[in-house]
């Protein structure tokens, strides 16, 4: 009697899940528009309805991880690769089979930073990393820096009480994570075959002490002023009152609009020392789909057949002009065009293609508050540069 | 009461008792026991109530019983609960959940290195109106075989109704017909094509004679792609999607690496067995996984589950959620890194909502007392002035304090107020006092508003004739305020001062905001910073630090602070509760 009782309850709910035929998508606004035109196709070719929500980036993983659990959220995500590790770990994301995707059409650093303890979770569509920004009313394209020095000396020509010469958020480990790299810090030691070595941190060797002062010069020679952070940066270049800064392809449609004169030198072109040059942390954002979602077989279909394709990222691109994962799009970027000047897509691309992609395991948590604490009083000389960085080591030692 | 209401009454208690049934059911069969023993309490609550005459005085009181239990109680039970586990970043499944997910996901599923692969056409039987239904017939077929496979019957759904696991077997055909449980298969082919033997042209399946199913849908056939819609959203996602096809040893699913367009050869990797561990003179049975390939027991630690790779080394697959006793807790007291700032920052929680108390306060008493002054003129218009800031969401005005007075080098009072006395430029947020004094000066700005209002009331209710006779006995301004003024007027806001104080314990949105609870802490080895509170201070440990989430740890801290504040609370009601003496 009971167990009947049960069974009509299960049946019932059964009967309910009947007509929710629907593969959600939670994407950023900036994809939304054709994320849905894309989806009324899929949805004509195989009966399927596609809603595509829009969820603000930062709120994507925090909200899908609690909905996610409960068995619910939706069947794709779209997001960051370093959000990878966590997600994986707490059994949420679903692994893409390779044998299913145009491996070779991808560029290789988006498909590592989507893989996680050998497998693939997610499909990356677009690879960033910040690069150098300059306005050509300050500095011409043959003044370009090929070296800290010379940017030093550059900066310093425009710094004034107005102007700043060069600015960047020197408090958020991932804008300067190139000036560390250039001197032979890393945060965790990588290797192809065993992966990233959790117990050898190389934030506070030699490098990263260089990398220290040489943060802490930029406000002692009043390059920068103390208080900088990235809206006050962001706008003082779209207002023309910064020579040169570092930011990333996103940033790159605003001051377009803002009528800016502009170009872009990748970091890897700048020497920290002879023969030393920046890397910068990559980025890559890419779909990913929810393990405990019961459309998984859809959601693979919608994101390899529709969303990956060259097509497709072709079309987020145009939608959020970063640099697009698969290498046959430059060639649809080439013959169609797109809303960024070729020479930055170059230049953002040679800054990635030598850049360091951010490790996706989950014990890059708890690198970001101590470094970024680190940062802070090494600019604010609470501390130098040495003590600063051995205490952000030890913090992140002991978090893990 | 006429009949109809009457009627209506118990139609009304017929409803919400079922509803209130069904809803307790679906709560036991999800496994989330709390909330349903809660529920069930309030049902057997209600009925007493309604039915019982003895019960009488209590019916008025059940809604709002109602919203104890769900918003107060089952909360508080869950947080108690959460604290003893290890709820967090990858122990988030129970361990049921956590097999289940081994068991039938299709992540855990082996395919051999050459899987032999078939293609697939799908067979509908119409109904009278011409459209399809759910019966279906399934053939598969490579280069020379083809099987047939009937709706399959077994079905297996989880707790939330979804398909688990379907099961059907394969029949090979063989000269287009075949018998299987006493009725006859036969392939339908246009007459022009009769005699072919290959998979091309079957335009139906007949069975018995009567019965017949028509070709309907082939993933690999373009002429079939209208039917799409509905294989997709019905066969595909009712039956086919974990359709599990046996062929004598071989086991069928659709492949994930064609995506899902052809069936082919694949295995579960993990299995149950039941393992029975003597215990003494008793036995216990236990559920272990076993994975198939390498036939080994998986390893069962940290509450998680773990197999073997290739080089015999531990690998971690899935977590689950479990009890852990007290660890949570200990961990406060043992962990270095926790227990290394715990008393400078509870120091400076308290110091914190204390100064903000005081500060809130007399600045807001001293703004009701000037409104409350008999000569002043235009108060409505200083009232409205003054109440601003609390009008003002506290995520905008702090944010703006932040970025707009506090910056170091473009905010006003550095830039403007400080530049122009020629006074060097304070480091707001970067030094350890001065950022203390940026949060007190903000947290003021933002209560004192709530603090003139509830003032200015409670200067309205001390009569005037008290003043009066202090005047005549020569009382001065200052002796009036101390002996008249502030112990009656303690009376009516000592309990929401305590009140205020217990907010800014928790105050976690002013600190987020507007230091991040920065600058660090110097040569701690936690990510502690000089402003941050308890509740910042372990939001930072729960959820920004070491893996991810930690709603374990998180939980057992909110307990300390609910048990702080709790005393705190208790001996302040005391503390309170001897000013009502004075009005007496």
């Amino acid at each position: 009697m009971k167990k009947g009782l049960i069974l009509t309850l299960v049946m019932l709910v059964g009967v309910l899940s009947l007509f929710s035929q629907t593969l959600t998508v939670w994407s950023s606004e900036k994809q939304v528009d054709f994320m849905k035109r894309i989806g009324q196709q899929f949805t004509r070719d195989t009966g399927i309805n596609v809603d595509v929500q829009m969820v603000t980036f930062g709120d994507i993983k925090s909200k899908f991880l609690t909905a996610a659990q409960a068995g619910e959220g939706p069947d794709i995500i779209v997001g960051a690769h370093d959000w990878v590790g966590e997600l994986a770990l707490n059994g949420l994301l679903e692994p893409i089979p390779i044998s299913a995707i145009e491996l070779n059409k991808f560029a290789p650093s988006g498909i590592q930073a989507f893989t996680y303890e050998g497998k693939l979770y997610g499909l990356p569509y677009a690879i960033e990393a910040v690069g150098l920004f300059y306005n050509r009313d300050y500095v011409s394209d043959e003044e370009v820096p090929t070296s800290i020095d010379e940017l030093k000396a550059l900066a310093k020509e425009f710094t004034t009480d107005e102007t700043v010469g060069f600015a960047v958020t020197a408090n958020d480990f991932y804008h300067v994570y190139g000036f560390f790299t250039g001197y032979g810090a890393y945060v965790f030691d990588y290797d192809s075959r065993t992966g990233y070595d959790i117990s050898d941190i190389g934030m506070n060797n030699e490098g990263a002490i260089k990398a220290g002062y040489l943060l802490r010069s930029f406000f002692e020679e009043g390059i920068m002023p103390q208080g900088m952070n990235y809206n006050i940066m962001d706008s003082m270049f779209m207002d023309g009152l910064a020579a040169m800064i570092i930011n990333g392809p996103w940033a790159v449609k605003a001051y377009l609009d803002a009528g800016v004169d502009f170009g872009v030198v990748p970091l890897t072109s700048i020497e920290v020392e002879p023969g030393k040059t920046m890397k910068p942390f990559v980025g890559v954002q890419g779909l990913m789909i929810n393990s405990r979602s019961q459309n998984k077989a859809f959601a693979m279909e919608f994101i390899i057949n529709y969303l990956a394709t060259a097509e497709g990222i072709y079309q987020f691109y145009i939608a959020d002009p970063r640099l697009p994962s698969r290498i046959d799009v430059s060639q649809i970027i080439e013959e169609q065009g797109g809303p960024v000047p070729a020479e930055i897509v170059a230049a953002f691309t040679e800054s990635a293609a030598g850049g360091e992609p951010m490790p996706n395991i989950p014990a890059m948590q708890s690198v970001w508050q101590p470094m970024n604490d680190a940062l802070n009083n090494i600019i604010n000389g609470t501390q130098t540069p040495e003590d600063a960085l051995n205490d952000a080591v030890s913090k992140i030692k002991a978090a893990l | 009461m006429n009949k109809f209401t009457t009627f209506l009454i118990w139609i009304f208690i017929g409803v919400m008792n079922a509803l209130l049934v069904w809803a307790i059911l679906l709560l036991f069969i999800l496994a989330n026991y709390g909330l349903g023993i809660v529920i069930s309490i309030f049902l057997v609550l209600t009925d007493w109530a309604i039915f019982s005459k003895k019960a009488y005085p209590y019916r008025y009181t059940l809604p709002a019983l109602f919203f104890l239990f769900i918003l107060t109680i089952y909360p508080i039970y869950y947080t108690i609960d959460t604290s003893f586990t290890n709820y967090g970043t990858g122990h988030l499944f129970t361990r049921t959940n956590a097999i289940d997910t081994l068991l039938t996901d299709p992540t855990y599923y082996f395919e051999p290195e050459n899987p032999k692969t078939y293609d697939f056409k799908v067979f509908v039987r119409y109904d009278e109106q011409y459209k399809p239904t759910e019966d279906f017939l399934l053939l598969l077929y490579d280069e020379k075989n083809m099987y047939l496979s009937e709706k399959p019957e077994t079905l297996e759904y989880d707790s939330r109704g979804n398909l688990i696991y379907a099961e059907s077997e394969l029949f090979p055909i063989e000269r287009d017909q075949i018998t299987v449980n006493n009725a006859t298969y036969k392939i339908i082919r246009p007459t022009e094509s009769l005699g072919t033997n290959g998979n091309d042209s079957i335009i139906a399946i007949e069975k018995d004679g009567e019965i017949r199913y028509t070709y309907f849908y082939s993933p690999v056939d373009p002429l079939t792609s209208t039917n799409s819609a509905f294989y997709n959203s019905v066969l595909r996602q009712n039956y086919l999607k974990s359709l599990n096809l046996v062929l004598q040893d071989q086991n069928f699913r659709l492949s994930s690496s064609t995506i899902f367009r052809k069936f082919s050869e694949a295995y579960r990797v993990y299995d149950t067995s039941v393992k029975v561990i003597v215990d003494g003179e008793r036995e216990i049975y236990k559920t272990v996984v076993v994975n198939t390939l390498t036939n080994k027991e998986l390893v069962e630690r940290d509450s998680a589950f773990w197999d073997y790779n290739e080089n015999g080394e531990l690998y971690r697959l899935i977590g689950y959620k479990d009890y852990i006793g007290g660890e949570n807790f200990a961990k406060i007291i043992t962990d270095p890194r926790i227990s290394g700032p715990f008393f400078k920052i509870f120091g400076w929680t308290f110091a914190y909502a204390g100064l903000s108390v005081l500060l809130t306060f007399v600045v807001g008493l001293a703004f009701a007392l000037l409104l409350n002054d008999v000569n002043l003129k235009g108060k409505v218009v200083y009232r409205t002035l003054l109440i601003i800031p609390w009008a003002i969401p506290a995520f905008i005005s702090v944010l703006v304090w932040r970025n707009g007075f506090f910056n170091e080098t473009y905010g006003i009072i550095n830039r403007f107020i400080l530049g122009n006395l020629g006074i060097n430029p304070v480091k707001w947020l970067n030094d350890p006092f001065w950022a203390k004094v940026a949060i007190l000066i903000t947290n003021t700005w933002l209560g004192f508003p709530y603090m003139m209002t509830i003032n200015l009331g409670a200067l309205q209710s001390i009569p005037g004739e008290l003043y009066e006779a202090a005047v005549i006995d020569g009382a001065t301004r200052w002796k009036q305020f101390r002996q008249i003024t502030l112990p009656l007027l303690m009376v009516a806001v000592a309990p929401l001062l305590v009140m205020s104080f217990a907010f800014n314990f928790n105050n976690f949105t002013l600190i987020y905001l507007l230091t991040g609870g920065g600058p660090a802490m110097a040569g701690t080895n936690t990510p502690a910073g000089s402003t941050d509170i308890l509740i910042s201070y372990v939001y930072k440990l729960a959820f920004e630090g070491s893996q991810g989430q930690d709603f374990g740890f998180a939980s057992a801290i909110s307990m300390i602070i609910f048990a702080i504040i709790a005393v705190f609370s208790y001996f302040n009601f005391r503390f309170s509760g001897s000013f009502e003496e004075v009005s007496r």
